[in-house]
């Protein structure tokens, strides 16, 4: 494991944590942003793979900065 | 040995085991959630589907109703449970007449089967037949029938779930409360603090690691209950205490509907985890006191 994933950083969330915390926090939130996706903006037309793009980049943001 | 390279050696068994028996069967379930698979229909055939089991899932109303009333049967018994449990360890903190025997009697119900337990609570609470029916309509005039009414079948399922686990968290409390040091009560009550002044600001944050895990253990039992609710009330009345699990039994096994169970449950394995990792941060998670 390298250094990186044991030091904790300081970052915007409101917890300490390390680059596999935050990999964690964004699956969390990619699976409830694709579930809300599905029940409440899918059936507007929208599809599914936009809520994927959102979630990628909200994932690469809160692993670099979180 | 190298210490970094024996402490692996060492860890080696239960990781793999922990592979086999843990990583591995919930890559299959994953697998098995992203297809249509029903081997006992006309076509026996797994047919991928990609996420078509979880667009069901958010507007399956039978899973949200389950998922509604497993949080209320969650907390009402975690809660109850960590009260009781609690009240119970302070009393065997005491000496009274019958200490060792009463704390036997009183863990029991810990070393029963959950399938025991559902059968037991099916006698005793059966129409005519069942002792608290009889009792209750002898002594209240209450008329106890968990197959008629729903708010009764599910406040049983409850009390269910508090006798069989209560020892449990009542034994974690224990071990917690004969741990304390006596120093910090002695300087207490020294500068003159009084018994719910100690409670809150000396025996709870104290004990709080021992409660924290005592409610993870008991979120992840309650949310995953399925055998004993099963036996006592079989998900009924309508689906009063149709839970996760039961859902899940129900959708897996008589239906053999293999692939839409498997997407309820890692769905709820989903929520399991965020919601122990909710309390984790909320409870006891560093706090990030620089801002990048």
């Amino acid at each position: 494991m390298s250094e990186d994933a044991k030091t904790p950083k300081p970052g915007f969330l409101p917890i300490e944590t390390n680059w596999f915390d935050r990999l964690f926090i964004s699956v969390v939130i990619w699976v409830a942003l694709s579930l809300f996706w599905f029940r409440f903006i899918e059936p507007l037309g929208l599809s599914i793979w936009i809520c994927c793009a959102i979630s990628a980049v909200l994932a690469a943001y809160i692993i670099r900065r979180g | 040995m190298h210490s970094k390279t024996l402490g692996w050696a060492l860890l080696a068994p239960t990781l793999i085991l922990l592979f086999f028996f843990g990583v591995v069967p919930f890559i299959y379930v994953l697998f098995v959630s992203f297809h249509q698979w029903n081997p006992f229909a006309v076509n026996p055939d797994m047919i991928f589907n990609w996420a078509e089991n979880y667009r069901r899932v958010v507007f399956d109303a039978q899973f949200l109703a389950s998922l509604g009333v497993t949080v209320a049967f969650v907390f009402f018994a975690v809660v109850s449970e960590l009260i009781i449990g609690y009240a119970l360890a302070q009393a065997f903190m005491r000496d009274f007449p019958g200490k060792a025997f009463f704390r036997t009697i009183h863990t029991l119900p810990l070393i029963m089967a959950p399938i025991i337990v559902g059968s037991i609570w099916k006698l005793m609470t059966t129409p005519s037949i069942g002792i608290l029916p009889n009792i209750l309509d002898d002594w209240f005039g209450f008329n106890l029938n968990i197959g008629q009414s729903a708010l009764q079948a599910f406040t049983v399922t409850v009390i269910m779930d508090i006798w069989h686990w209560t020892p449990l968290v009542t034994l974690s409390l224990i071990a917690a409360l004969v741990s304390l040091p006596p120093d910090p009560f002695e300087q207490a009550q020294i500068d003159g603090a009084n018994k719910r002044q100690i409670f809150w600001h000396i025996t709870l944050p104290m004990i709080r690691p021992a409660i924290i895990a005592t409610v993870f253990i008991r979120l992840m039992d309650a949310l995953r209950t399925v055998d004993e609710v099963l036996m006592l009330t079989g998900g009924g009345p309508g689906s009063a205490t149709r839970y996760l699990g039961v859902h899940i039994f129900k959708e897996v096994f008589p239906r053999t509907n293999y692939g839409y169970g498997s997407a309820i449950s890692v769905v709820v394995l989903y929520l399991t985890i965020v919601a122990c990792w909710l309390l984790y941060v909320s409870l006891i998670a560093p706090r990030n006191t620089k801002k990048g």
